[in-house]
């Protein structure tokens, strides 16, 4: 299950605008962009389990809001970029989240991995993925796909 | 696997090579075929375990072969033969001056001199490099040198807490018109990388990250170099360690995996396209938190006779290391492991981050198991030292090792390196002046290698435990480039009533080293000496770090300049009386470019430096604080333009660097010592990158305040013209404002030194510089500040 | 007379604690530094103490969000803090401290477990450390402080530190009961209406970002005039105040 976290809009401006100036420097132009944290968690919780942990334990009740079924976005005609460290790099954050999910559930999860979704609206897919790897993900230690939404 | 590994006695030359390549090993034919013939000696084929072991322990990264190494210097007509070069150029330094406040040099992870007063506590510090990680994967390769180095500081002697990062960097221009080669990283990638690197981990884990710099040259383009340094406090009763026969092998922090799989190697081969993800790791600094934690609590009860970190090598050098007397016994199957897939030899010599190796006595084991339980640390007993000088590590039935330790840690080969003095054509022509010296000055503040740091600094908690006294940003705004930081380290001593505290700041100067080598050295223990001297520190305690980078050993010049460079640094220690307690060599730090050309780096000396402060209170900092009080300029202005921001901005014609004369510069230090001492010296700035007008700018416009200043009465070389007084960057020199009521007294502790009035502090906000009857450049501080505060990120 | 006894409070990560320990010791107090595996152990009670303080620092590494889940490990401490909190024994809050009591929502209505608040990433999208000068709100009921003048300098060292609330209401009820102790003079990371601190309505528990322990000597500011290198600084104030308040 991959639970999805967003920024309400309202507290996003920051976000987008600092991404979408990183992303000019690396000589893309966007138009607009979304963007949004990623939880893979492996483990056989019920649905309800899981909104339990995308409202009490990742999300801040203030100012975000989460998803189970990740890539909706308001954005039309987009991009979406999804980023992970490799598998066989150590996830930190995972390693973090699995320990508090076990905390919070009672039980520990397989595994949880941590990534990020960038939904962004430009002119051209090639451009985008020429910027994406100047700038969001290097080679080494990343895996990245995009795709149409 | 490759199949030839079984056959391994039997191998010639090639195939060695071959299989050298395959395995990441980065061992030399010679050292491969020393491998062989004591395996035949001992009438079997060595174990992948073993040979893992031996590449890791023989590497470059551990061993220090180059520096450490015989080698045959010529310059010009003469030859000087080295057996070990190290030991007798900086080795020697320290030994010669034999200072009883040296606690540990040397042989430890990191250097210890005496702190404060009472006896009762020692500073340990150490500066390492993490710079091929770095270009590969900046943020992870950051972080991870960050953890590596912390981990000396907590490896030592029993364990030191840590109270300081140090992290200085050099990076490729931000504005390079270079092409870059296909798998390089920009130098501004790199440069965020590093620095989020450092923030996220020195942040997290809870220790200042509050001195260092950033320089800017296209030589580090294709190899940027970062510098990671921390200094840690530890009770002297604890800088003793020795494994006992019988003690447990305890493996605290993090766990093992395939992600920490050939460090070691990897820092001594060029980076090529080839270069494998697991050779890279993100560190978790919160892992490292806890094992920090839980050390202090179980060294104060002395819970363990001795720890070390885990390294380049992993278990294998740790374990190792400890057991090089008792020898070892390892399970590796009680490992705690990140993941099942992986092999037992992986396990042995797996580099993953933030674990350390103790030796625990076997009725301590519970007492110890109850503080990682309290505070969530994982941790394994992965066997015993048991006294019989055997290295016997297995898995489960599997035998991965059994050699005895004197293999392993007796004689690696080495071969003699030839070495050259490098050619470079010097200019001493007078250089050509521009027009508008105060147009220069706002160029030389806009540089990158002078500019501000303010938007790199903030982002990196620079007071956390609260005892930053001098920070890196100062003055009235909060904004002032210091000279040195100064710690009162009272988050490690507890001592509330106890003002004694350190100073650490730097020396580095690749622009004097392209030119000469020798000199750069110099001018670098000159400017880490002179730093500490701005703050007030006691100069003639000074201890210092030496951290070399070069590129490739191979190349003759390369040897030369590491030659003369290390020929300066022993100079310079016993001219300032500053042993060298701690060090650091990485070679090939090279790579091809676009075209497929070697790009070689310049040859790097970082040298870190550190003092006493005997109450920080009356430390001093860098920015004008009142208007009248009269401001000196110390020591003599010589001429030269060699390795000047000025001259890489213009070339003025000039490249001729000032020689240092040492003996006068000491006796200047040790007059204004006294000075400060004496509470003359309300502000104090050295003169460095841009020179004397760079020193003149900043110290005013931290302040808020003006100055009016006639620099015909400064000490100056015959010949020197106005170029080479104002942006000239002749060494032991510093700028000071004097307190107006203790003028007579500064004179008095200052006579017969070379130390010139040359104006005064000003309420008007103009700074202002006359020779005599012609203006240099009468310009608003305001506007200076705003071509000196850039946002470099 | 008997020193009152703090709690103060630790987790992984915590890195602020020794130097808040300092402090407490310092104006008086007899710290004592107790981790929340301790607690939820039932090795330490929170109700044992007459002061408490959370500590800044990297609580859990702040993955999720800052303090975040060491609030979560709190919940099952809930009637505990919220006992302490009631009694009006004295709570401070720094940096990430601050973070661990909003996410909890100890501030501002003492209600675990109901957070109305929270501190988001700052508008620079970065950690940020650096001086910053806050004005204290005479009218506010905190303890903390008391006799302080009406602006103060004291370093900022934080990523999260963007003080929202959602609900106008709240926030407005917030004002109305001149619950912002303290507010940036010139504003370094987005917070609503400045804020810097809060307080509950009984003035006994407060959160903050700036690190008054970093200013709590004169020493440790950034320009140092010769004259105040004896002395102490604002910060000191903080930690005199909520001793004397038990004292």
């Amino acid at each position: 299950m991959i639970i999805e976290i967003w920024t309400k809009e309202k507290y996003a401006g920051n976000e987008e605008a600092s991404f979408i100036g990183r992303l000019a420097h690396a000589g893309l132009k966007i138009e607009a962009a979304r963007l949004s944290r990623l939880y893979r968690v492996d483990a056989e919780f019920t649905r309800d389990e899981f909104d339990k942990l995308g409202s009490s334990l990742l999300t801040d009740p203030i100012t975000e809001r989460y998803s189970l079924s990740p890539g909706k976005t308001g954005l039309k005609d987009a991009y979406r970029v999804e980023v992970w460290l490799k598998e066989s790099v150590t996830d930190v954050v995972g390693e973090s989240v699995k320990e508090a999910i076990t905390g919070v559930m009672g039980k520990a999860p397989g595994a949880v991995r941590f990534g990020r979704a960038y939904y962004v609206r430009c002119d051209s897919e090639v451009k985008l993925k020429h910027a994406v790897t100047r700038t969001l993900v290097n080679a080494v230690v990343n895996k990245f796909k995009i795709e149409k939404v | 696997m490759p199949t030839t590994l079984s056959a391994f006695n039997g191998l010639d030359e090639k195939e060695l090579a071959e299989l050298d390549a395959a395995c990441g090993w980065s061992l030399s034919g010679l050292e491969l075929k020393e491998v062989q013939r004591q395996f035949r000696k001992m009438g079997r084929q060595p174990s992948r375990g073993e040979l893992e072991t031996i590449a890791q322990t023989w590497s470059e990264h551990c061993k220090h072969k180059t520096f450490s190494g015989p080698v045959s210097f010529r310059d010009g007509g003469k030859v000087k033969k080295y057996k070990n070069l190290f030991k007798e150029t900086i080795v020697k330094a320290t030994k010669t001056l034999n200072k009883k406040w040296c606690l540990s040099v040397f042989t430890d992870n990191a250097g210890i001199v005496e702190f404060g007063t009472g006896g009762k506590w020692g500073l340990a510090f150490k500066a390492e490099t993490h710079n091929h990680p770095c270009a590969v994967e900046p943020y992870g390769g950051a972080e991870t040198g960050v953890g590596g180095v912390i981990r000396d500081i907590l490896g030592v002697g029993l364990g030191a807490k840590p109270v300081l990062n140090t992290d200085n960097f050099c990076f490729g221009r931000l504005d390079t018109k270079k092409k870059l080669p296909r798998n390089s990283h920009s130098p501004e990638r790199i440069m965020r990388g590093v620095v989020e690197g450092v923030r996220d981990y020195g942040n997290r884990i809870g220790i200042p990250t509050a001195s260092g710099g950033i320089y800017f040259d296209d030589g580090y383009l294709l190899n940027p170099l970062v510098y990671v340094g921390c200094a840690g406090l530890i009770p002297v009763d604890k800088i003793e360690k020795k494994v006992l026969p019988g003690d447990l092998i305890v493996s605290i922090g993090g766990r093992t995996g395939r992600d920490g799989i050939h460090g070691a190697t990897f820092s001594s081969a060029n980076i090529d396209e080839e270069t494998s993800a697991s050779a890279v790791q993100i560190g978790h600094a919160v892992n490292e938190k806890k094992t920090l934690d839980v050390l202090m609590r179980a060294r104060d009860l002395g819970l363990y006779n001795a720890v070390t970190d885990c390294g380049a090598g992993g278990f294998s050098s740790a374990i190792g290391e400890l057991g090089s007397d008792t020898g070892a016994r390892v399970r590796l199957e009680k490992a705690q492991l990140k993941d099942t897939r992986i092999e037992p030899w992986e396990i042995w010599v797996s580099e993953s981050q933030e674990r350390m190796i103790l030796s625990v006595p076997e009725a301590k084991l519970g007492k110890l198991e109850t503080i990682l339980n309290a505070e969530s640390c994982e941790y394994c007993v992965l066997g015993s030292f048991p006294g019989d000088g055997r290295l016997l590590v297995t898995h489960g039935e599997e035998k991965v090792v059994d050699l005895p330790m004197a293999f392993l840690h007796g004689g690696v080969p080495n071969f003699e390196k030839p070495a050259a003095r490098r050619k470079v054509k010097i200019s001493a022509a007078p250089p050509a002046r521009p027009a508008g010296l105060g147009a220069v000055l706002k160029d030389l503040l806009a540089h990158p290698n002078v500019c501000s740091r303010h938007s790199v600094i903030t982002q990196y908690d620079h007071e956390v435990q609260g005892g930053t006294a001098i920070k890196p940003l100062q003055g009235k705004y909060g904004d002032g480039p210091g000279d040195a930081t100064v710690i009162c380290p009272r988050a490690a001593t507890l001592d509330q009533e106890d003002f004694a505290g350190f100073a650490v700041t730097h020396g580095f100067g690749p622009g004097v080293g392209r030119i000469d080598p020798y000199q750069m050295a110099l001018h670098s223990v000159d400017e880490a000496v002179r730093n500490l001297l701005c703050v007030g520190a006691d100069v003639s305690r000074t201890a210092i770090l030496d951290n070399f980078c070069a590129a490739s050993p191979r190349d003759p010049e390369v040897m030369g300049d590491l030659v003369l460079a290390a020929e300066g640094c022993h100079d310079a220690a016993m001219a300032y009386g500053a042993p060298f307690i701690s060090g650091k060599d990485s070679f090939y730090n090279q790579a091809k470019d676009a075209e497929g050309k070697e790009y070689p780096i310049p040859i790097s000396l970082l040298i870190s430096a550190t003092a006493p402060v005997r109450d920080v209170r009356t430390a001093i900092t860098m920015n004008f604080k009142e208007a009248g009080n009269p401001v000196y300029l110390a020591g003599v202005s010589c001429r030269g333009m060699g390795g000047s921001v000025y001259n890489d901005m213009t070339y003025s014609g000039n490249n001729q660097v000032s020689p240092l004369d040492m003996e006068a510069s000491v006796k200047l230090y040790a007059a204004l010592s006294k000075a400060m001492k004496a509470g003359c010296v309300a502000a104090a700035h050295d003169v460095s990158q841009g020179g004397l007008g760079v020193t003149l700018a900043e110290m005013a416009f931290s302040g808020g305040f003006g100055a009016e200043l006639d620099l015909s009465g400064a000490a100056a070389e015959k010949g020197l013209t106005p170029l080479e007084l104002l942006f000239g960057e002749s060494p032991a020199r510093l700028v000071l404002e004097v307190v107006k009521e203790k003028e007579a007294e500064f004179l008095k502790l200052v006579k017969g030194r070379p130390v010139a009035e040359i104006g005064y502090v000003s309420e008007e906000p103009v700074l202002e510089a006359l020779l005599g009857g012609e203006r240099f450049f009468r310009e608003d501080i305001n506007d200076l500040k705003r071509c000196w505060k850039k946002e470099l990120i | 007379m008997k020193k009152p006894k703090a709690i103060i409070l630790r987790g992984t990560g915590t890195n602020c604690d020794i130097e808040t320990l300092n402090s407490f010791r310092y104006v008086g107090a007899e710290p004592e530094l107790v981790h929340i595996n301790q607690l939820l152990a039932g090795e330490r009670r929170v109700l044992d103490y007459a002061l408490m303080a959370f500590p800044g620092g990297f609580s859990y590494g702040d993955d999720i969000s800052a303090g975040k889940i060491y609030a979560v490990k709190m919940a099952a401490l809930a009637a505990d803090f919220e006992a302490f909190v009631r009694d009006q024994r004295p709570v401070i809050g720094i940096c990430n401290g601050f973070q661990i009591l909003v996410k909890t929502g100890l501030l501002p209505e003492n209600k675990a477990n109901a957070q109305v608040s929270t501190l988001y990433t700052n508008d620079c999208g970065h950690f940020l450390a650096k001086w910053v000068k806050v004005k204290i709100n005479k009218k506010s009921p905190c303890l903390f402080t008391k006799g302080l003048p009406d602006e103060i300098e004291l370093p900022i060292a934080h990523g999260e530190g963007k003080f929202i609330v959602e609900d106008g209401k709240v926030l407005d009820s917030i004002i109305a009961r001149n619950l912002h102790a303290m507010t940036y003079s010139e504003n370094p990371n987005g917070s609503m209406l400045d804020i810097a601190g809060i307080t509950n309505t009984a003035g006994t528990c407060f959160g903050l970002m700036p690190h008054p322990e970093r200013n709590f000597f004169a020493w440790q500011h950034p320009d140092r005039p010769a004259a105040a290198r004896e002395t102490t600084a604002a910060g000191y104030q903080f930690f005199k105040n909520a001793v004397d308040y038990v004292s």
